[in-house]
């Protein structure tokens, strides 16, 4: 037993359907569906089981960031990927699945797209006061402030102020990836 | 246990973790408790994060799969597996016979390993000590057999796109042979010491007991949902490099509790003995690495007779392994659950995104469910029969 996109293209008309590489079908739908859609898969669909949850990053996009929820069905034993895509919010399905919770703050931490109705959104991996979201992909990589200054030398360093170690940020672009 | 004495009404709100011995790892736990009892508990992450999954942003194929052997490091082969396979799917790249039977073996060898550790520490964490000592005992050997194979113990990276790194030796075989035929009769010892046991079954039957139907939900996965009566092993549901030939049982449980959660892993140690030796039995001749020369390079004498094959040398050196534009996410069944990368692809030598579907990152959001309510003596069985590993929860 399969879901034949075009069972999901019926089930989502609003929605575009398609096959990845790895044959799991995906949905993509506009962002202000993604609660419903989520619910239905489950309720409808019978994809009873959370699995994963993440976002994908392109600055030439928009809107810039794709997520993509991963379920999967018990009794067609059958993943379904489903696609939506966003700038800064969406709703969150933490009512629909529990195991969403983690998966949307570290979404938020890393990328910082936010979950309206979540309740602990918060930073999970990154420290509490960290400031960005490291998994954008112009986020500074390279090197990372330090508290304290090193000069030519230590016993001399009220002459040497301005020999603090420069940090250049590396912009993480598409151009420079080649 | 670091006391904030942090008084809320009548329960005490105290810290257990960050290093708590029996946290397995750096896991913190912020618990609301009334007397003995647990009322509320937050398990709180992030203390190993590294970044992994941005560093992948900037190391070609090759280099990142020298990262997913830290992520879950008691399972750096099955890692290496749930990498490759997925960006094999993205080559559509064929894999010789050889490497996809020592793959299984391989593979089946961590799972060894993964489950030894937990019978170990699970025993360790209720007081008995000894069973740590044979589980390690034997984890020794196998790190032995880790290290003749590959060169590390831990940080194995044999398991590449398009094959493995290098040949079985006809002695490492053998050597694997003999492991694996005195290994039924340890895992005999630990079960007489362990299975059995008044004091181990008092701690650990009817505590921490999670409902299939929650576990489906917060997508608990392996030995854990299977604990719960759920028979779901991506083995069986969803085979891939070959198990669906190999003759073997998914174990499940009945009650969900740390006892069958336990029992599951046990059981597992025993058919994981059986697949290695049917892989062992039947492992062909021929090579390990794959003829697809923009997966893996020509070998070293064609180079100097076909300018194709100086062409892909230089290719693959220079820029690294480059998959066709797409998304592919390909789970295997790690010791802990369901365990993949979702690579997502350019056509260029660095990946866009590489994510990693941690089972123990799922696993450990249904710690409150299992302890609120028990006692705190219990949450230290409750965390052992889990068997978490933080490296992959972080990352």
């Amino acid at each position: 037993m399969t879901v034949a996109p075009e069972r999901l293209q019926s089930a989502f008309p609003s929605g575009r359907v398609g096959v990845s590489a790895d044959s799991i079908p995906y949905v993509l739908v506009p962002a202000e569906q993604i609660l419903d859609t989520i619910q239905r898969c489950r309720d409808d669909l019978g994809y009873s089981r959370w699995i994963d949850l993440t976002a994908v990053d392109d600055l030439e996009a928009e809107p810039r960031f794709e997520l993509q929820y991963l379920l999967y069905s018990m009794t067609e034993h059958r993943w379904l990927r489903i696609k939506t895509q966003t700038d800064e919010r969406v709703a969150s399905v933490t009512e629909v699945f529990a195991g969403a919770n983690w998966y949307e703050r570290e979404v938020y931490d890393l990328f910082g797209v936010e979950f309206d109705g979540h309740p602990n959104m918060t930073r999970i991996m990154m420290p509490d006061d960290w400031q960005g979201h490291p998994l954008r992909r112009d986020y500074p990589i390279g090197g990372e402030p330090v508290d304290f200054t090193v000069t030519r030398d230590m016993h001399t360093e009220t002459e040497n102020q301005d020999m603090r170690i420069e940090y250049t940020n590396t912009r993480n672009s598409r151009e420079q990836r080649g | 246990m670091a006391i904030e004495s942090q008084r809320k009404g009548d329960t005490l709100h105290i810290n257990m973790g960050p290093s708590h011995p029996s946290t397995h790892g750096v896991l913190r736990l912020e618990l609301d408790l009334d007397g003995e009892v647990v009322v509320a508990c937050k398990p709180v992450i992030g203390y190993l994060h590294t970044g992994i999954e941005k560093t992948f942003e900037v190391k070609t194929y090759l280099h990142g799969l020298t990262l997913t052997d830290r992520m879950d490091y008691l399972n750096p082969m099955g890692n290496n597996l749930a990498y490759c396979l997925s960006i094999e799917k993205l080559f559509e790249c064929e894999v010789p016979e050889r490497a996809t039977v020592g793959r299984v073996l391989l593979a089946e060898l961590t799972r060894i390993n993964s489950h030894l550790v937990f019978t170990g520490t699970a025993g360790f964490d209720l007081g008995a000590s000894s069973v740590f000592l044979y589980c390690l005992r034997e984890r020794e050997k196998l790190l032995d057999l880790f290290e003749w194979l590959t060169g590390q113990r831990m940080m194995t990276s044999f398991i590449r796109p398009g094959g493995l790194a290098s040949d079985f030796e006809p002695d490492w075989l053998k050597a694997v042979g003999e492991f694996l035929d005195e290994m039924p009769r340890h895992i005999d010892e630990y079960e007489s010491l362990l299975t059995g046991n008044p004091l181990f079954k008092e701690r650990m039957i009817g505590i921490g007991v999670l409902d299939a139907d929650d576990a489906i939900r917060i997508g608990v996965s392996g030995p854990a949902l299977r604990a719960t009566g759920v028979a779901h092993d991506l083995r069986k549901t969803n085979p891939y490099i070959g198990y669906e030939t190999y003759d073997f049982d998914a174990i499940i449980g009945e009650n969900g509790d740390c006892y069958d959660r336990y029992k599951v892993r046990v059981a597992e140690l025993r058919e994981a003995v059986k697949i290695s030796k049917q892989a062992l039995a039947r492992l062909p001749g021929g090579s390990v690495r794959t003829t697809n020369r923009k997966v893996m390079p020509p070998p070293r004498e064609e180079l100097g007779r076909s300018m194709e094959a100086l062409i892909h040398h230089f290719k693959l050196f220079t820029e690294g392994i480059r998959p066709p534009a797409g998304e592919a996410y390909v789970p295997v069944e790690s010791p802990r659950g369901e365990l993949g990368f979702y690579i997502v692809s350019d056509g260029s030598g660095k990946p866009v995104r590489v994510h990693e579907r941690a089972p123990t990152f799922a696993n450990i959001q249904a710690l409150p469910l299992m302890a609120e309510g028990g006692l705190v003596a219990d949450l230290i069985a409750v965390i052992a029969s889990m068997d978490p590993v933080l490296g992959e929860v972080d990352r």
